[in-house]
């Protein structure tokens, strides 16, 4: 026969191109970012937490950045740190001398940029001495509606922002940060600081339980990874989960959610082989530009500018594009050879890999499989995150399959020629994606990159420098906390 | 030279540019010589405080440019409240005009939720829905799971009470279109219990047609999740014994050699077996095969299953 197609032997497993990653990451933190990252400069405080933390978690950070760089780092978070307490997300809102009380409104704190700040503080070091401690866990407090959730700004009293779990994870964080697992009010500077309403936020996230086991943003709303993680993440931090247990038992009003069995049959779900990026699109979780697909015109243009940033004096040679990796991605924006799809692999028929044949449905190779959003949705590089970190936060690490994971990560979206992943195979990298997808490896097993927390989404050496900075607050650390 | 700084409308601002206030500042960003400007007229603008026509078309440029900063649209609604007209028909006409403005940046920015937010601000103000379905749908057309449009959608049937006005149907077109469409199906449920006081899937009627509705679109699409989470969740909150789908899963999830048309069938029989009296081992069968064959992406979650059944676990895989 003229046409014999040879059945590939079980996929081995890629590699992580560890070089090539930190050599993406050295670049962000090197060089300026392209032009395309300026709709998302009001978002500089994760962006810069993205870098910091990609670079910690790669064992890099150090040998990358010297003691002078990082420390300017930290200063510069400290710079968005704001009178009342939180931090802006980056300085563009800042009027320095034409600051007043009159227009301080246009220049508030910010809950994300709050914890990402503390928590990029924790990687790099920092020693907390000069967080407002006491003006944060005020402000907080006011963050919080009636209803139980948060707003992401506080305008002329009036809380901004959507309702949604994000800003409830991020506050959890923020006070899992500056008063551990403490509970009630706390004397601070011989003044009373009152807590957040954690019942009330326990009963928002138990309201937005979706009929088929996930959870949304808001009651009604369609489940969705991202808001399950950050409700999950929430309760983990304010000591109120109920994780899922054998044999199930139900939780009290006081915990949530209030069927871990049924989040986690959802989570299960989460696992695909459907790749196929035009089958539609997704990913609304962290907004447009960060996955916003770059056409080869584009190209050129994301590479980093060889310009330094200000305070860069030399960009340094080895973040450089050289001409021959540019070569190589101009005529297409696929992955490298080597880890580019077979064109018909996701319809082989099965039992290449020798575990047995899945019947009739789709006819998928079941060792290479990420994660998705929402039922029915393609997988993505960051929901590897958002559903794996889920059902490790819920107690339950093993139940997805991590290997089939890994491989969807390094053979698909991990960018063979830039380093760093894209959202979708053959994506080019970006931020977002970049970072989670790191992560996602790391609790899906691999052992080339730092452990990484669940509920922090940091590396658990970043995370165990709480307990000095706890300590130098007479903070006791919890014998089994979160 | 800038679009601002040569523009005698602009003439007495002082614009204020960006301070990093230091060396090596975090995650910088080689800003266009256009945004530098705008940003630096904004700074300008918003320190004074300043509310004018001239105010909405500069956060006009900046929210082209930067969608996401979280204070601009909330500079621009109070400029826009305040420089909308002395009359009622001159503020209507202004807030009609933000709208139509509003319509095309969210089908440039289709992922941003300050455009969803400043939208009810706008119509919340309006007090008229009219037009809002029809902008929905074209959302819709380009993106039938986009998130932010679905969310508005619910807060246009909550605040102009559209409960019965049309929205069931809606749902069931969307579904016809796209069976698949998980969040048509996330809709349905909304539209059917997300009502103050309404009974939903509790009310007896009501149950029976949302059973057949999901039975109907998994006769149609035997493979896809939405109808048979939606059947499960319609029997489970409706107070339904699971026992009464057995029939009608049994088509789908033959276990003595019949066939095996979905593995969700087999999920669900294998709950449904579960809490038959002595029918666990049965069920133990069942997630043996969605294990073994029909679905072994998840074999850890099925051997999860079986140890909460007490069956014993087979050596599990790692």
């Amino acid at each position: 026969m003229a046409h014999v197609v040879e059945v590939a032997p079980a996929m081995s497993m890629p590699q992580l191109d560890k070089a090539r990653h930190v050599k993406y990451w050295t670049r962000c933190v090197k060089t300026l970012l392209p032009h395309q990252y300026i709709s998302l400069d009001s978002n500089r405080m994760y962006l810069g937490y993205f870098i910091l933390a990609a670079l910690d978690v790669l064992h890099a950070l150090e040998t990358v950045c010297s003691e002078t760089e990082r420390s300017d780092f930290a200063n510069w978070i400290y710079r968005c740190q704001c009178p009342g307490g939180g931090f802006r997300m980056w300085r563009g809102t800042d009027f320095g001398e034409l600051a007043n009380d009159g227009n301080g409104k246009w220049d508030p704190a910010n809950v994300p940029a709050t914890y990402f700040a503390l928590v990029t503080l924790l990687i790099l070091g920092d020693d907390f001495k000069r967080i407002k401690r006491k003006q944060t866990l005020q402000w907080l407090r006011k963050m919080q509606r009636p209803d139980g959730s948060f707003g992401e700004t506080l305008v002329e009293g009036q809380i901004e922002g959507g309702m949604d779990p994000r800003y409830g994870y991020c506050v959890a964080g923020i006070r899992y940060v500056l008063r551990g697992t403490m509970s009630g009010p706390l004397n601070l500077d011989g003044e009373e600081v009152q807590d957040i309403a954690v019942d009330t936020l326990v009963t928002r996230i138990r309201q937005a339980e979706a009929f088929d086991g996930g959870i949304a943003d808001q009651p009604f709303n369609e489940p969705h990874a991202g808001y399950t993680f950050c409700a999950l993440g929430a309760l983990n931090f304010v000591g109120r989960l109920k994780k899922a247990e054998l044999p199930p038992s139900v939780p009290s009003p006081q915990e949530g959610p209030s069927n871990p069995q049924e989040v986690v049959r959802w989570l299960v779900y989460r696992q695909t082989d459907s790749l196929d990026p035009d089958a539609n699109n997704d990913s609304e979780f962290v907004g447009d530009s960060m996955s916003a697909k770059i056409t080869d015109r584009e190209l050129e243009s994301i590479l980093p500018s060889n310009a330094a940033p200000p305070g860069h004096n030399d960009a340094i040679e080895s973040a450089k594009v050289t001409d021959r990796e540019l070569e190589n991605i101009l005529p297409t924006h696929a992955p490298s050879p080597g880890h580019n799809e077979a064109p018909k692999q996701g319809v082989e028929p099965s039992g290449h890999d020798g575990t047995g044949s899945h019947g009739a449905t789709t006819g998928f190779d079941w060792h290479c499989a990420g994660m998705n959003g929402r039922t029915n949705k393609i997988a993505d590089t960051c929901y590897a995150w958002w559903s794996g970190a889920s059902l490790h936060i819920l107690g339950q690490p093993t139940l997805y399959d991590r290997e089939a994971v890994q491989k969807y990560l390094l053979g698909k979206t991990q960018h063979g020629i830039l380093g760093g992943f894209g959202k979708f195979p053959g994506d080019l990298p970006d931020l977002y994606h970049s970072y989670l997808g790191l992560t996602a490896l790391s609790i899906a097993g691999s052992t080339e990159v730092k452990k990484v927390d669940a509920g922090m989404c940091i590396s658990e050496d970043a995370k165990a420098r709480l307990k000095n900075v706890w300590k130098s607050w007479g903070i006791d650390s919890p014998q089994d906390g979160p | 030279m800038g679009k601002y700084s040569q523009d005698p409308q602009w003439a007495d601002i002082t614009p204020l540019p960006t301070d990093e206030g230091g060396p090596n500042p975090l995650a910088a960003i080689a800003y266009s010589d256009e945004y530098a400007e705008t940003m630096s007229y904004l700074r300008a603008v918003m320190a004074a405080d300043e509310k004018s026509e001239r105010v909405l078309a500069l956060t006009e440029d900046l929210i082209d440019m930067n969608p996401a900063h979280y204070t601009v649209w909330l500079y621009r609604a109070e400029c826009l409240f305040a420089v909308g007209g002395a009359t009622e028909q001159e503020r209507q006409k202004s807030l009609r005009q933000e709208l139509e403005w509003l319509n095309d940046t969210a089908l440039d920015h289709q992922k941003n939720y300050q455009i969803w937010h400043h939208r009810m601000l706008v119509v919340d103000k309006l007090g008229s829905v009219e037009g809002e379905q029809e902008f929905v749908e074209q959302m819709f057309d380009k993106d039938a799971k986009n998130y932010h449009v679905w969310s508005y959608r619910q807060w246009m049937v909550r605040r102009f009470d559209l409960w019965e006005k049309g929205e069931l149907e809606f749902t069931e077109g969307l579904i016809g279109r796209d069976v698949r469409n998980n969040s048509a199906w996330n809709h349905r449920w909304f539209v059917v219990n997300g009502r103050e006081g309404s009974e939903g899937v509790k009310d007896k009627g009501v149950r029976t047609r949302e059973v057949e509705f999901a039975m109907q679109a998994i006769g149609r699409a035997p493979g896809n999740q939405c109808g048979w989470n939606y059947l499960r969740g319609v029997a489970r909150k409706g107070g339904m014994g699971l026992g009464e789908l057995k029939v009608f899963v049994g088509q789908f999830a033959g276990l003595e050699g019949g066939e095996v048309r979905s593995s969700h069938a087999l999920d669900l029989m294998a709950e449904i077996l579960a809490e038959e009296e002595g029918g666990r081992e049965e069920a133990g069968r069942a997630l043996d095969m969605l294990k073994e064959k029909y679905d072994p992406i998840r074999r850890n979650y099925w051997e999860y299953r079986k140890v909460m059944l007490g069956l014993p676990a087979a050596g599990a895989a790692a």
